[in-house]
């Protein structure tokens, strides 16, 4: 493989030294003209506007004033046709110099350019459910370019992990698709396909905690354009990668005819948005008395001690993971620009992140170099090159199941408990109340400060390409591009830390490469058959190799913490690890557009694709789709509708596959245990997996009717999109009898349901001379539900990785319910009595239930309350999300402000439950304080108990609806005359502000988490997720 | 030019086909490649044995989650508040339905172990090597597979007989229904009787191997459970007389002493080493949840009922401390610490609180006291004590409180009893001598006192005749229902 790709680029370069010289001839000079370039209503020059003299093809670009230059042959009168992004061509019929040319903005959405797969389309053509993210979303400060599409797009949900500088996130386009398999679109990157799995950033290092997200190689100052396609006639040309939708990612490329310098940065600082209500020292230790008391135990603290708590001796743990102000920069710096052959872009960002959680940061700095040359008339090639390094250190994973990280430890230690020494150390030797470990009591203070937690991400993405005009109408395109993504882990854990001091100093490092080449060469044919026939076919084939190599070693018991992880072999090593894998995707592509006079459009697109991945009987799938759109007021009859300027009615219907199963699992496998004999370790070989020759992708076949919609002479303009999806032959771990030696094997058993609607709408609300308001509204409902597991089973409960979790199963997939769904019991007040305890139901498996222990609902009214009586508490998946975003310019001001909202998805508050389970060590909820007591006969809270079961119920699967302010930003644009005396081309500073208010009910620290990832089977679980943050900064754009 | 360009199409095009879509796996086995040599015969049965101290990510069936079925849902033993799995408290309030998954996990650690001994059957034979070890080892395979089925009928009855490797994905292929109790003994009988042909030692390299002592041991607990006092007293006389140098340990602690190791009574253990589970685990949690350190929080395994299973030991007995910790030593203060109830000791290493994860103290399957008392029970049962069943159960009563194993000694000797006092006496030698270990729920059920013994405690006294059967888990009869009848009360 590595040969093969080595002699691409052989061919490739000797095909770019093959060219044909283009020819120049000399103007012959009859005439000049001066002119200028203005926007028609505010009368500001346009600057980089291109001016052709139609029917030849000399053209020049306007200057930093908007003025152009012609020396021609052409005689008076001519015409010239002028252009600028953004603004309706003109034809000017030219008599006398000078000439001033005012153009009007572009409004007529339905012709613009979208970018589609393998290719551009007019948007007036498109038969498929494209849209786009809007420029002003694009300008955000996140570290990451997933973050861009929230609220940006309907139909995307984008949920982040955490709010951990650099975390993953996951995006879900019209609801999850998947089960088992991914559920993350398919991401082009300047035509580079890239799935996002957030496995690459991790190298398997133990305790590494939440993955870094593997898009945030991707500088998002870089990106030109996102464009989401949502139907199976946008994303079937991508085929068994399409099921989830595509993401396309546009960088951002220099324009002819000027050369830009520009630099855009920012400064600002972020602080936790919210904290959680704990119980102090004094509320904590009349708790313990209470926990002492129910396990017939002595008081540990007398009143005069519980008093004094009040005053001294009050310790907050919650604040002191938290950093104030912690400061985030970004520095991007581009130059760009073009002549008539070339066009260039070259970049280099800067971005520093300091997390609000102590011992948590993100830093990254990119590269980017992209290059286009027409060598010849026919002839045109390019380069997209990126190269980004970037470094996360960050919370990582400790403890037991009460404590899956030291966030959920720091805000669990109790209050009475100080957090340093008298001489500043950190206490890590005085906590009576918690496990002393060789000496060492766990600070969870202390393990952030202090634990070393390393992702070094280092990525080259890069694609070549040369497309050449056969004929008039056939161009051929080979592109072959490179992504290579490196992740190095380092961890230590010193000896006085958590994970460290079992072992007296706790070393990892690991070490994953991925590098994945992709040919894609495809043919491209534009035809008209008279004035009302417009075709276009396009064909090709690509193949895509992937190889992956992991390694991690560790080693523990150092005699001191000095070498920290750059010394294992100073230590005693644990067993290490290698893995490598590969897979292959081969693919045909195909796609046909046919017009009748821009009337009616029909596209048939589809993909044939060959993966590796698949059994042996099912290597191969095809994906077709069909798309018709009809632009209604092309029609006679509807030429004259008052009010409606456009309106476009499309229909589409396709299959899409996902292969994101991961490798080789079709294939019987063996593991390697261990058993000792005399005391030394032997390794055997066990079966793990039996083999499945059928495995094949997942398919998902859509149905999608839109309505594009433009009154009022374009100053609204609605989309509306209604589509169903169903999606068939699920991956899912079937179970089959245990009693085989098997627990479950990988079979297409499962079905999953998605329908749905979405609206954007985009208004113009007032229009002047110097003042101007835009809105933007996105709405989308989608409802998931799953529709078979297979084998006959109705319902399983997924395995939640946390000890306590698991056994609690707070998750269930059911057929008829959406996934992520919670399923649990419904409270029933506390018992007041010993009457009601010996007579209403108990739970059956917690022998000496007391007066002031909780009630649960009987719901099968068994009189006992089993497993049975466990119900639906709600989905994590939100009925509706929405967002409002308006753009408001003033002169030279400007101001946006978005709001985003989500409404009717439940959270699994599995951080605020362990805080309402009083125990005799850990500090718990301030609504504790409100416990049942026969002073206090509660009947919300129950009595203080030592270490009580956690219990799905009602009262932690938690209402997560929300609105947001999410963004506002403030920017000032120098007027020309005074950038001008600057030497700058234009100048704009803002001042920004992110999640500056929430409105929610949610007790948690934020409504938009995740703590498991990508995960799709138990989304929405809240188990001391890394909080979310206010972010204010203030910037600069400037262009020389 | 455009000749370059459509040949470097075609190029590209002729390039890219010949990458075949069959890629080959580097990191793990696959059935092609193994099965070869002796070398894999010897892993497939180290994988044999390591189902019985080994499951990533749950506990390991001798590790502790056997524990739950034998132990905790018998009478001694109960959930502590550190328990915080609902259906672990279930078990111990005996109050457990067929969803359990603590059943369920069992059910399943017992089959892949089955599993692997079939692969292991199937497929050594084609392997290289030498006759007599692939012989050996498929004996070994044998004795675990019938040590399995063993447990496995005494949980839940008739299970299904599975003797070959699943080969197919298909639903009919790996559905098994249930066979009859009878059945599943006539195939551990005749797996265990191939396995008699063991070595009866191993060098020091291969201790812990399964022996032909061990699997006349396992046949005599057979035939005891059967009541087949014949075969019972003269399988147990053939451990005893058979020359394999078996005998007590002088010291009862000895027993769980980690440098005791597969001494002359450890007939068969389960092996627990450092890291055998994987880095810092050995596979055994019984110290992490008997142990939480010095504090008053109740360990998620604890004794029931102080009174009836810990102040019945008589003074002297030296097997209440060793089964039993009221206080410890707290090497970083220095100073004894007590529990407000005594936890279980057995299986905490001393030398090592810190990791309890990764303590590798084995799990006695079988032990030559209970081979002892097995054949005292199996006289007694055939026709009253004999001086031959005197002094099987005073050996293990006078080593129990540290006198000399063989001489007669008044003090603590029993003498003069009937049929129905000597098996009360051995009943409660049994519950004092075995706490821990796998055998309390065993007892009562072939005794027949499960219901009458575990409603003396309060917390279990839901017990009914139902629990004398685990539920066939739910999980399993979902995808069987027709073959899989329900035990009766579930």
């Amino acid at each position: 493989m590595k040969n093969i790709s080595n002699i691409y680029i052989l061919l490739f370069l000797l095909l770019l030294t093959a060219g044909i010289q283009a020819q120049n001839t000399a103007p012959l000079i009859q005439s000049k003209l001066d002119g200028t370039v203005v926007d028609a209503i505010t009368n500001q020059p346009i600057i980089g506007a291109s001016v052709n003299i139609k029917g030849t093809t000399h053209g020049v670009v306007t200057d930093a004033e908007g003025k152009f230059y012609f020396q021609t042959g052409q005689k008076f009168p001519y015409t010239l046709i002028v252009s600028y992004i953004g603004y309706k061509k003109a034809e000017v019929i030219v008599e006398k110099n000078p000439v001033i040319i005012s153009l009007k903005e572009e409004r007529q959405e339905l012709d613009e350019l979208v970018v589609v797969g393998y290719g551009t389309q007019k948007r007036k053509d498109i038969t498929g459910s494209v849209a786009s993210v809007p420029k002003a979303n694009l300008s955000q400060v996140t570290s990451s370019a997933d973050n861009l599409l929230r609220g940006a797009v309907s139909g995307v949900v984008v949920t982040q992990s955490s709010g951990r500088p650099g975390a993953s996130s996951s995006v879900r386009i019209r609801g999850g698709n998947s089960i088992t398999a991914g559920n993350e679109p398919l991401y082009v990157v300047d035509g580079i396909l890239i799935y996002n799995d957030n496995a690459n950033s991790s190298a398997g290092v133990t305790y590494a905690g939440a993955s870094v997200n593997v898009l945030s190689t991707i500088n998002p100052a870089d990106i030109e354009s996102i464009e989401v396609l949502k139907d199976a006639s946008a994303t079937a040309i991508y085929g068994s990668r399409g099921a989830n939708g595509v993401v396309i990612i546009t960088t951002k490329k220099g324009t002819k005819g000027q050369d830009n310098i520009s630099y855009q940065g920012y400064f600002g600082f972020q602080n936790i948005s919210k904290k959680l209500r704990l119980m102090n020292a004094s509320e904590w230790a009349s708790l313990r008395n209470d926990v002492q008391a129910s396990i017939g135990q002595a008081p540990s603290f007398t009143a005069e001690q519980i008093e004094a708590f009040k005053t001294s001796g009050n310790y907050d743990w919650q604040s002191a993971a938290f950093r104030t102000a912690a400061p985030v920069q970004s520095h991007n710096l581009s130059f760009s620009g073009g002549d008539e052959r070339s066009r260039y872009s070259i970049s280099a960002g800067y971005f520093d992140q300091e997390g609000i959680v102590l011992g948590s940061d993100f830093k990254r700095v990119s590269l980017r170099a992209n290059y286009e040359r027409n060598y010849s008339q026919n002839f045109k090639f390019g380069v997209n090159a990126n190269y980004t390094y970037s470094l996360a250190n960050g919370v990582g994973t400790a403890g037991s199941g009460r404590t899956p990280n030291p966030i959920v430890a720091a805000v669990l230690t109790a209050p009475v408990v100080p957090i340093k020494n008298a001489d500043g150390s950190y206490n890590v030797t005085n906590n009576p109340y918690a496990t002393s470990v060789n000496g060492y009591v766990p600070n969870p203070i202390n393990d952030l400060e202090n634990t070393i937690n390393e992702t070094n991400l280092n990525r080259i993405l890069t694609s070549l390409f040369g497309e050449y005009k056969l004929t008039k109408k056939l161009t051929a395109k080979v592109a072959v591009s490179g992504d290579v993504l490196n992740t190095k882990q380092n961890y230590y854990a010193p000896a006085n830390t958590t994970t460290g001091a079992g072992t007296k100093g706790l070393a990892s490092v690991g070490d994953r490469l991925v590098g994945s080449v992709l040919n894609e060469n495809t043919l491209n044919y534009n035809t008209n058959f008279g004035e009302n026939h417009k075709f276009s076919a396009l064909g090709g084939y690509t193949l895509q190799y992937t190889k992956g190599e992991v390694v991690n070693a560790g080693a523990n018991t150092f005699v001191n913490d000095a070498n920290t992880y750059n010394a294992l072999q100073d230590g005693v090593a644990v067993k290490p690890y290698s893995e490598a894998y590969e897979s292959v995707l081969k693919s045909w592509l195909a796609r046909v557009n046919y017009s009748y006079k821009g009337k009616y459009n029909f596209t048939l697109s589809g993909r044939a694709d060959g993966s590796s991945r698949f059994g042996a009987e099912s290597l191969w799938g095809y994906f077709p789709s069909a798309g018709f759109s009809w632009n209604i007021t092309d029609e006679e009859f509807a030429n004259n509708i008052k009010g409606i300027t456009e309106a476009k009615l499309r229909i589409t219907a396709g299959t899409t596959g996902n292969q994101e199963i991961g490798n080789y699992l079709s294939l019987a496998s063996m593991g390697s245990v261990n058993y000792s004999f005399g005391g030394t370790l032997y390794t055997g070989i066990a079966p793990t997996r039996l083999a499945n020759p059928d495995l094949k992708w997942e398919k998902t076949t859509q149905y999608n009717v839109g309505l594009d919609l433009s009154l009022l002479d374009r100053k609204i303009n609605f989309v509306f999109d209604v589509y169903y999806k169903k999606t068939n032959d699920l991956l899912i771990s079937v179970p089959v009898p245990l009693s085989s030696g098997y627990a479950t094997v990988l079979q297409n058993i499962g079905g999953v349901e998605n329908k749905g609607v979405e609206i954007g709408l985009t208004t113009e609300n007032v229009k002047t001379e110097n003042f101007a308001w835009n809105s933007n509204i996105v709405f989308s409902a989608n409802r998931n539900k799953v529709t078979e597991i297979g084998n006959g089973v109705n319902e399983f409960f997924p395995v939640v990785p946390n000890g306590s979790l698991l056994q609690q199963q707070p998750v269930i997939v059911k057929v008829g319910l959406p996934l992520g769904t919670f399923w649990g019991y419904r409270t029933n007040g506390i018992f007041q009595t010993q009457e009601e305890v010996n007579t209403q139901p108990k739970i059956n498996s917690l022998a000496n239930t007391k007066v002031g222990d909780r009630r649960y609902v009987d719901t099968n009214g068994d009189g006992v309350i089993t497993a049975l009586d466990k119900g639906n508490l709600g989905t994590s998946q939100p009925k509706f999300v929405g967002s409002f975003s308006n753009t408001i310019s003033h002169n030279d001001f400007d101001l946006n402000f978005s709001f985003q909202g989500s409404y009717g998805a439940k959270i699994f508050n599995a951080l605020n439950q362990q805080l309402e389970i009083s125990t005799l060590g850990t500090n718990a909820a301030s609504t504790l304080n409100d416990r049942w007591t026969p002073t206090n006969p509660s009947n919300e809270i129950p009595r203080a108990t030592s270490s009580p079961l956690g219990i799905v119920s009602e009262r932690y699967v938690e209402d997560a609806s929300f609105l947001r302010l999410k963004l506002i930003t403030l920017g000032y644009t120098l007027p020309k005359s005074v950038s001008k005396k600057l030497g700058a081309k234009s100048l704009k500073v803002y001042v920004s502000a992110e999640n500056l208010i929430t409105w929610t009910k949610y007790t948690g620290y934020d409504p938009e988490v995740s703590s498991y990832e990508q995960n799709n089977l138990y989304p929405g679980i809240d188990f001391g997720s890394y909080p979310n943050s206010k972010t204010f900064i203030s910037g600069l754009n400037v262009t020389f | 030019m455009k000749k370059t360009i459509i040949t470097f199409l075609l190029s590209a095009g002729l390039l890219v086909s010949c990458t075949d879509l069959e890629v080959t796996p580097a990191s793990f086995v696959t059935e092609d490649n193994y099965f070869i040599t002796q070398d894999d015969a010897v892993a497939s049965v180290t994988a044999v044995y390591a189902s019985l101290s080994l499951d990533p990510g749950e506990q390991s069936l001798f590790g502790r989650n056997l524990y739950f079925l034998t132990d905790m849902g018998s009478d001694y033993a109960a959930a502590g508040v550190s328990a915080t799995n609902p259906q672990v408290r279930a078990l111990s309030s005996l109050t457990h339905d067929a969803t359990s998954d603590r059943v369920q996990v069992a059910w399943r650690q017992i089959y892949a172990g089955i599993n692997r001994a079939n692969v292991a059957i199937d497929n050594i034979p084609k392997v290289s090597g030498s006759e007599a070890i692939k012989t050996r080892l498929i004996n070994e395979a044998k004795f675990i597979r019938g040590l399995l089925y063993f447990q496995a009928v005494r949980l839940w009855g008739g299970v299904p007989i599975v003797l070959h490797e699943a080969t197919s994905i298909n639903l009919g292929n790996l559905k098994t229904n249930r066979a009859t109790v009878d059945e599943v003994y006539a195939q551990i009988i005749k797996d265990l009787t191939d396995a008699e042909a063991l070595p009866k030692t191993y060098t020091t390299a291969d201790a812990g191997r399964a022996t032909s002592g061990a699997a006349k041991a396992i046949l005599a607990k057979v035939y005891l459970t059967r009541k087949d006092w014949p075969n019972a007293i003269a399988k147990s006389r053939e451990v005893i007389d058979g020359g394999f140098g078996y005998a007590l340990f002088e010291d009862f602690q000895d027993i769980f002493t980690k440098t005791k190791k597969n001494g002359k009574e450890h007939i068969f253990s389960v092996q627990f080493e450092p890291n055998q589970a994987g880095n810092g685990s050995s596979g055994s949690t019984f110290q992490a949840t008997s142990f939480t350190g010095f504090t008053a929080t109740e360990p998620a395994d604890i004794i029931s009922d102080v009174a009836l299973f810990y102040d019945i030991y008589a003074t002297g007995d030296k097997r209440r401390d060793v089964s039993y910790a009221k206080q410890l030593l707290n090497p970083t203060t220095g100073t004894l610490y007590t529990f407000p109830k005594p936890i279980f000791k057995k299986y905490l290493d001393l030398t090592n609180l810190a990791t309890p994860a990764n303590v590798a103290i084995n799990f006695p399957v079988i032990r030559y006291a209970d081979i002892l008392l097995s054949l005292a029970e199996a006289i007694n049962e055939q026709g009253g004590p004999t001086p031959e069943a005197y002094e099987l159960i005073n050996q293990v009563r006078r080593r129990a409180f540290g006198k000399p194993i063989t001489t007669p000694d008044p003090t603590v000797d029993l003498v003069a009893l009937d049929q129905t006092s000597f098996r009360n006496a051995i009943q409660e030698e049994r519950k004092k001598e075995f706490v821990q270990e796998g055998q309390r729920w065993f007892d009562l059920v072939r005794w027949g006192t499960l219901v009458t013994e575990v409603k003396k405690v309060t917390a279990k006294n839901s017990v009914s005749e139902r629990n004398n059967l685990y539920p066939i888990p739910q999980s399993e009869r979902n995808i069987n229902p027709d073959g899989l009848p329900q035990n009766p009360g579930y």
